[in-house]
């Protein structure tokens, strides 16, 4: 196997890999939830105090590509939803396993009024550009993430835009209305 | 030396669309790189929230210009995964051979983009030329050349019209005889290989850990392709191979391009040969009343520059809640170009964000 390897599991038996990460998972972390919707698949919700270790786990064992960091704003709970989509590069490079087709979505909720989080970029180096991201368009804290500068927005937004309670056609209104038609 | 400020783009000879870089120079060498996206969008995934799956159509294909089509796909198959429908066996068919159509036609303007950095403008004419062919095509299919509007949740718009099978093999037939020409002045070409040769080099285990995926990973000897990975459509029906190259530098990404277009015309030919016959739409509900239970899904394609994904959620409306894109450009323009800058000199820029395949629009938000 190679760095990183899910030694003792053969690749073929997907579900059989979905299953036994599965309880390993809920016997190394408490409070934590973990559905298979489909044999591709794994959904894990978690505190997110634990997401920072259960990734560093995921990685050790293999799923070493962060795809996308996402965000949703649940506005009636008063809560933000991380959503991290993990997955794997090839195990071997001339053999397609049922292995890179597993995606692991980790789910975590903060606060909406005092949004932190702590930065994943020790984990996943290219972490850094989506907390960037999320940094600007939803107002979210990245505890330790060394560079959350302006990414694509020029002005100073009193509401991050990307959050619910933005009306984005209010907003075009109320700064685009006032410029005058030449 | 004196550190100087370069202000690289947006309006740039050597620059791809609306995207800025701030260089930091010393003499000819770049000490530091910082890429500035945000000249173009305008919040399309928040626009998104405010309107119905299928208004969400003609935004979708704007996110990359150069090939709407897989685009139109991930959000066809992230609508289709939510709702649960299924896409008749034709309409799959369809949908292979037009995405494969419009990863020719985008290599193709990738590869004029290139030559014409380079300075090889009569190759870059070609290539336009070339491309311009398989628009004729989209156009007599869609009713657009650029913009197709043609791949929707339940299959596609309309069904190939008569003798239309012919018109691709022709066209592709036309284009195919050209390669020699292609490889003898551009690929093969000392001034090619010169300019080329270690530019932009990243190795296999930096890509990987910077989250690369297309040519930027496959220059680097990794075989991986969501349309093996993970199939979706017909990939898993039709035989093809994943063109690699080992270097990781601005000569192996442009060879892989070229590589993959010849290899995609091949899947094509196999496509409408084995296409059956049968319907290409099945029906979706109203789409004013249209509403998709709750859920999440996150679907992805193999764009002609790497990873598409698309993360969406619905809670139950007519419209979606979150959308949210991973554009292969995003991690490829933002991360990896501004290491691959650090330390390389003023006259490569264009060359390795070129060989990188970024494009703008994809980047912004």
């Amino acid at each position: 196997m190679t760095e990183g390897g899910y030694v003792g599991v053969t690749a073929s038996s997907m579900i059989m890999t979905n299953k036994k990460l599965k309880e390993e998972l809920e016997s190394t972390f408490k409070d934590i939830q973990v559905i298979v919707p489909e044999d591709t698949r794994l959904n894990i919700t978690a505190r997110e105090e634990d997401a920072l270790t259960i990734l560093k786990f995921l990685k050790d064992r293999g799923f070493n590509f962060l795809t996308l960091i996402s965000c949703v704003d649940w506005i009636k709970e008063n809560e933000f939803e991380l959503v991290y989509i993990i997955t794997s590069y090839l195990q071997k490079n001339d053999e397609y396993t049922q292995r890179e087709k597993l995606q692991i979505i980790l789910k975590t909720r903060i606060s909406r009024t005092i949004p932190e989080s702590k930065t994943v970029t020790p984990i996943f180096s290219n972490a850094e550009v989506y907390e960037r991201e999320l940094h600007e368009l939803f107002g979210i804290k990245f505890e330790g993430n060394q560079r959350l500068i302006p990414l694509f927005l020029e002005r100073e937004y009193k509401i991050p835009p990307f959050r619910k309670d933005f009306d984005t056609r209010e907003y075009v209104k109320e700064v685009f209305d006032k410029i005058p038609f030449v | 030396m004196r550190e100087l400020e370069l202000y690289f783009g947006p309006q740039h000879l050597g620059m791809v669309g609306n995207f800025s870089i701030t260089l930091k120079v010393e003499g000819d060498r770049i000490l530091e790189a910082q890429a500035n996206p945000g000249y173009l969008h305008r919040g399309f995934e928040k626009l998104m929230e405010y309107r119905t799956w299928i208004q969400n159509f003609p935004m979708v294909c704007r996110i990359n210009v150069i090939e709407p089509d897989s685009m139109e796909m991930v959000y066809a198959m992230a609508v289709e995964k939510l709702a649960g429908i299924e896409v008749p066996e034709r309409a799959n068919y369809i949908r292979t051979i037009v995405l494969e159509l419009s990863r020719v036609s985008s290599h193709l303007f990738g590869l004029w983009a290139y030559a014409n950095m380079l300075g090889f403008d009569t190759v870059a004419q070609w290539a336009m030329y070339h491309r311009d062919l398989i628009l004729d095509l989209f156009e007599e299919l869609t009713g657009g050349r650029v913009y197709h509007i043609y791949i929707w949740p339940g299959g596609v718009r309309r069904d190939f019209p008569e003798g239309f099978k012919d018109k691709i093999v022709n066209t592709l037939h036309s284009i195919g005889s050209c390669i020699p020409d292609y490889d003898n002045t551009f690929f093969n070409n000392r001034l090619f290989y010169e300019r080329a040769k270690g530019i932009g080099k990243i190795t296999q285990k930096e890509a990987k850990e910077l989250g690369a995926t297309g040519q930027v990973l496959r220059a680097t000897g990794e075989k991986f392709d969501i349309r093996k990975v993970e199939p979706y459509a017909v990939y898993d029906k039709v035989d093809f191979e994943i063109p690699t190259r080992e270097d990781g530098d601005a000569y192996s990404r442009i060879w892989v391009i070229r590589d993959e277009m010849i290899e995609s015309v091949h899947m094509i030919f196999k496509l409408l040969d084995a296409m059956p016959e049968g319907s290409v739409y099945n029906k979706v509900p109203n789409p004013f009343k249209w509403k998709i239970p709750k859920g999440e899904a996150y679907v992805r394609v193999e764009s002609s520059r790497g990873e598409l994904g698309l993360y969406m959620v619905s809670n139950g409306e007519d419209k979606p809640y979150r959308v949210h894109f991973r554009t292969p450009s995003y991690t490829h323009g933002l991360v990896i170009l501004e290491k691959l800058l650090k330390n390389a000199s003023i006259a490569d820029v264009g060359n390795i964000m070129i060989s990188l395949y970024v494009i703008a629009p994809e980047i912004d938000r």
